[in-house]
């Protein structure tokens, strides 16, 4: 049975935590997993993903390979997916992922079951489930490509951890230079992520007091790095306390983040339309009693300058 | 004003900015200039009527007539609701090759009901004659114009989705075209990158076909002093369309409860398809007390016995609202056509209130404005031909038959039902002359002291949000306000503005009194009894599938 | 200058979805469909590298592959400027992304463009791949969800959002790219437009599509949504609700 291919992912040197979820998610398919990434060197720490059930760590070198080199790292990962004979070449649905996964999968002559939610295995075909239409469906789909390439969709395969041995290989690789060039990764300007896009929202009304404390909102989404904005409810834009283009959508649209969180607000979710398609709420009110809590999934009643601070510490964990 | 004081909505009513209606040929703000024999305002079941009528009647003369219709939603359709249940009268004579499984009908009236309700009670009535329905269609008004559309198309119209008419323009006393919306403009009405100017269309012939309270038909008329014996009076309709889990078989018609006696209306249930179900609750914008709100009356009515076990376990899938002229026969503008323009449709108020109808009569006008253009443009007719045409026909005998009936109803429920019924049997001889009818705006209203009615507010149902959601409206938030507000609006007449409007556009809150423009659904209440309405850039507004 | 753009048509993001009867795809009655709106970024960037290029010096071509219906969508993008269009008509789009790419590039190979453009992905199936498929496909280079667009001759350089920063991307023409939101501002198509567009060449050619190597299994209504709960009180709760967010709702 031939074991499933991982695809792992760097940044600055560093493995980063969704490999972890990449490994875990591979053990699905039911046979063995071997990792690889591709580097420069040997990678501080890659040995550890042995932890997440990978029976080897393949680690591809190559001098081009110090920053991201898409078309470089899929001819390896390409090639060493086909010399090992892999039952499936498994990636992250990252910003990288999504762009890297294609251009191996083509080389491989097939297509990638992208950004699932779940996956098995039926005898000797796969069966992935993806969410659609903006998550008002789910699709499944059997993939008979040999290999199969699938990426999976961040933060829903938990990583687990079931020790392996993780055996190192160093394989240095020759690749033929590439035509897309990596010049340079810049930081995102500050404050430029449109609140009508973000992935997490939070929200601020009337229980912040005053405009100032809305800095404690601020830090919290600094702590989500760069995916979430801080919207206002439109009782604080009237008091003029914060930008007309910061308030949450009030005649309806549709503004869907994965997180909503809504801290002083006590239920002029009226006028907060839209937000009702966010995937998860969360209300943060002192009022136990305030209309909010029935619509939030998740509430927290207590005084949010406690509250926020506590949340923004542990979200810098978690993100760290 | 003291609390509870009657007031007048007039008074507080901005006028008609006609001088920004009305605008000379050639002059400066527009962009593109486009030169068409025919436009069109409104691609509603008159405008494309018309359209389609005209560009028949060309391709069997072989003449190339450029015809274009100006549609302000983004879709076909969107901006497009009623009932409905319809006569397929018209249609027919629009589309003679065709047979009645053709048109796009949902199903034919095979059962129906009329009930008086009370809180908690309904009783069966005997179907007034005028509201018999069998050999009538049900219908989303929605399909029937996305269906119109598709044969306006293949005849070779052009239209023009996401334009809507902004202001008419003229050539001396003469109509030359209309000059369309601005788009891309952000609060303070300066152009942002991606904005589009104002385009001119001129033409040989404008034909108004603007729906219910059409802006640019009020503008003509009262431009060129068109009377009519009676002033235009509308109802508000507000709609829901329902999945239901039980199925309904019949259409149900019902008066009296939740409207309070005082005022005009009824509900329609309507069966799609036995599990999606159209009902909404239509109430005359004479009523007196201030504090009514038709679409908390709506939210009220589902609670009816009649409807409870039907709506059980259901989902709604689209709200909408929209006025409907209600003045029949003696509110029409005694002329419909003048230089250079035609008035089609509900704009010109063609809707018999007793039986409901106004869609065939819709198409009628269309199929006779197609008429008399053609002899227009081809031999120099006058387009008075229309009106000609419309007076001996029988959409002026119908409304002539009925003219009474609606006015009846302004001294109340029971007393109006009363003269109705005698119409009715008198074959519309009774009563001779005909009743003054006062504008909607000249009502004078109080606040009824009844903390009931006013604890009405916390209502069960949808919210007047959600419901905005659920008519697919997704105008930017930072499109400028279309709405003209008078100089001075009273704490009364705030709260008033904010019961009358279905889509919470007005609010009165902690800041004084505030206006949501983008929440607008276009049903122009407002521009009947309050802050005036003009449109905003093409595709604002509801975005109606199957209403 | 020579540009393709790829386009499709899709449901309108608002649209309420239902399930057809059969269970495997979306009741497709009233359902209102428009152009993939991240192919609107693609088709504006076409028509500004045209214009960019002088009067008579640029041609855009809209290549689709739809049914019947994606006439119109096509006539949307001339409408808004694109030169001529071609129809690669399919009732059914195969599920396999791969299958499309290939219909894609056969189509694409014939001609030798300076620039192909598609949209970043597409708002029904979220694959989020045919523009990478389809310059492997032709050997050509790509740079995928680009934010920002400099072209100077045959040299380009794009910058892509990824999580926490921008990748600065230099790359050479001929080069596939793929437009995420930011890139530009769509334009309305003008009334001239609208009319001019009915008039610019439009072919309908039949292709057949393949299966692939994907089948669909079955198109279900996400889980139903749990009824909310209060987590606790106070910063006690913070640990707990994190936990929440991490393991039950798979949010962090």
């Amino acid at each position: 049975m031939t074991p499933a291919l991982a695809v792992l992912e760097l940044r600055d040197g560093v493995l980063r935590k969704i490999s972890h979820e990449v490994v875990t998610g591979s053990q699905r398919l039911g046979r063995g997993v071997d990792a690889v990434l591709c580097a420069s060197g040997a990678v501080q720490g890659a040995d550890q993903i042995g932890k997440f059930g990978a029976d080897k760590v393949i680690t591809l070198t190559n001098p081009a390979f110090a920053k991201y080199a898409p078309e470089e790292c899929a001819q390896a990962i390409a090639e060493r997916a086909k010399q090992g004979g892999y039952r499936a070449v498994i990636f992250a649905a990252s910003a990288t992922g999504k762009d890297l996964a294609p251009r191996v999968a083509a080389r491989l002559g097939v297509g990638v079951a992208a950004d699932i939610t779940d996956l098995a295995v039926e005898g000797d075909a796969i069966t992935v489930t993806r969410p659609v239409y903006a998550g008002k469906a789910l699709l499944k789909v059997k993939v008979a490509s040999q290999p199969a390439v699938l990426s999976l969709r961040p933060n829903v395969f938990t990583p687990v951890e079931r020790p392996k041995a993780g055996a190192p290989e160093l394989a240095a690789v020759t690749v033929a230079p590439g035509r897309v060039v990596v010049r340079e990764v810049k930081a995102a300007p500050a404050g430029t992520l449109d609140v009508a896009e973000a992935q997490i929202i939070i929200s601020g009304g009337r229980g912040l007091k005053e405009p100032a404390n809305f800095k404690v909102l601020e830090e919290l989404a600094k702590a989500f790095g760069g995916k979430a904005a801080v919207g206002a409810s439109r009782a604080v834009v009237d008091a003029g306390w914060r930008a007309h283009a910061d308030q949450v959508g009030q005649t309806g649209k549709t503004v869907s983040p994965s997180l909503y969180i809504a801290v002083g607000i006590s239920g002029a979710i009226q006028h907060l339309a839209g937000m009702r398609t966010s995937k998860v709420i969360v209300a943060i009110n002192k009022d136990k009693d305030a209309p909010i809590f029935k619509v939030a999934d998740y509430g927290v009643v207590g005084d949010l300058f406690e509250i926020v601070p506590r949340l923004t510490e542990e979200i810098r964990k978690l993100h760290g | 004003m003291a609390k509870n004081d009657q007031f007048v909505p007039a008074r507080y009513q901005p006028p008609l900015p006609l001088d920004k209606l009305i605008v000379q040929d050639g002059a400066a703000g527009a962009g593109d200039r486009m030169e068409l024999d025919v436009v069109i305002v409104g691609a509603g079941p008159a405008g494309l009527a018309c359209a389609i009528e005209l560009a028949k009647l060309a391709k069997a003369d072989r003449t190339a007539l450029n015809i274009g219709v100006l549609e302000k939603a983004e879709a076909l359709g969107e901006h497009s609701l009623s009932g409905a249940v319809v006569n397929p009268r018209a249609l027919r004579e629009l589309f003679p090759e065709l047979g009645d499984s053709d048109f796009p009908f949902r199903a034919p009236v095979t059962k129906e009901a009329v009930y008086l309700l009370t809180k908690g009670v309904k009783i069966r009535l005997p179907t007034p004659p005028t509201m018999h329905n069998r050999g009538y269609y049900v219908a989303s008004l929605c399909e029937i114009v996305r269906w119109l559309g598709t044969k306006a198309e293949e005849l070779g119209v052009n239209i023009f989705t996401g334009f809507p008419a902004a202001q008419l323009l003229v050539r001396d006393r003469a109509v030359a075209g209309v000059r369309t919306a601005a788009a891309g403009l952000d609060r303070d009405g300066r152009p942002s990158a991606g904005a589009m100017a104002p385009n001119d269309i001129v033409a040989r012939v404008t034909a108004l076909a603007e729906g219910t309270r059409g802006l640019l038909a009020q503008a003509w008329c009262q431009w060129q002093r068109v009377p009519s014996e009676n002033p235009q009076i509308f109802a508000l309709g507000v709609k829901e369309l329902w999945e239901t889990k039980r199925p309904l078989d019949r259409v149900i018609h019902t008066l009296g409860w939740p409207l309070p006696t005082d005022a005009f209306g009824g509900s329609f249930v309507y069966p799609l398809e036995p599990n999606l179900v159209a009902l909404g609750l239509v109430v005359g914008l004479d009523y007196r007390d201030a504090g009514l709100d038709v679409h908390v009356l709506l939210q009220q009515f589902k609670r009816h016995p009649l409807l409870a076990a039907l709506l059980e376990g259901g989902e709604v899938v689209e709200w909408g609202a929209k006025t409907i002229p209600e003045g029949g026969f003696y509110s029409l503008p005694q002329r419909r056509a003048g230089d250079g323009v035609v008035l089609l449709g509900d704009t010109a108020g063609f809707v018999d209130v007793p039986s409901l109808k106004g869609i065939h009569y819709a198409i009628q006008s269309g199929i006779y404005a197609a008429r008399a253009i053609h002899q227009n443009l081809k031999n120099a007719e006058s387009l008075s031909r229309y009106d000609d045409i419309l007076n001996k026909s029988y959409v002026a005998t119908e409304l002539y038959r009925t003219r009474n009936m609606r006015l009846a109803f302004r001294d109340g429920f029971y007393w109006g039902g009363i003269q109705a019924a005698l119409m009715t049997i008198t074959g519309g001889r009774f009563p001779n002359g005909k009743y003054r009818m006062h504008r909607d705006a000249e009502v004078g209203r109080r606040f009824s002291p009844d903390v009931r009615a006013r604890s009405a507010e916390r209502s069960d149902g949808i919210s007047k949000v959600d419901a905005v959601f659920k008519s697919g409206n997704s105008t930017r938030d930072t499109i400028p306000s279309h709405l003209i507000v008078g100089p001075d609006v009273p704490g009364d007449v705030a709260r008033f503005y904010a019961r009358m409007c279905p889509a919470g556009v007005y609010e009165v809150g902690e800041n004084g009194f505030r206006v949501n423009a983008p929440n607008c659904v276009d049903c122009k209440a407002t521009d009947v009894l309050g802050p005036r309405w003009t449109p905003r850039e093409g595709g604002s507004g509801p975005k109606y599938k199957r209403m | 200058m020579k540009i393709a753009v790829c386009i499709k048509r899709v449901p309108d993001s608002e649209t309420r979805v239902k399930i057809a009867a059969h269970g495997k795809a979306l009741d497709e009655s009233g359902v209102k469909f428009v152009m993939n709106p991240y192919d609107e970024f693609a088709v504006e960037e076409a028509l500004r590298r045209k214009e960019k290029a002088g009067t008579g010096a640029g041609e855009v071509t809209v290549i689709c592959l739809g049914p019947a219906a994606a006439q119109e969508t096509i006539r949307t993008a001339l409408a808004m400027g694109a030169d001529r269009g071609v129809l690669l008509q399919a009732d059914k789009i195969p599920a396999d992304p791969f299958e499309v790419a290939r219909m894609i590039a056969a189509e694409l190979k014939s001609t030798s463009w300076d620039l192909i453009l598609f949209g970043r992905m597409a708002i029904d199936d979220y694959n989020h791949q045919v523009g990478a498929l389809t310059a492997e496909l032709l050997g050509l280079p790509c740079v995928t969800a680009i934010s920002h667009l400099e072209i100077e001759g045959t040299q380009g350089l794009a910058e892509r959002e990824i999580e926490g920063g921008i990748e600065v991307v230099e790359f050479p023409l001929p080069a596939v790219l793929t437009a995420d939101k930011g890139l530009n501002e769509p334009r309305y198509p003008a009334l001239k437009g609208i009319m001019a567009a009915k008039k610019k060449p439009l072919e309908v050619r039949p292709v057949q599509a393949s299966a692939g190597a994907f089948e669909v299994v079955a198109l279900s209504p996400p889980p139903e949504r749990k009824e909310g709960k209060i987590v606790g009180e106070g910063v006690g709760a913070v640990g707990e609700l994190v936990r929440l967010l991490r393991e039950e709702a798979k949010v962090l």
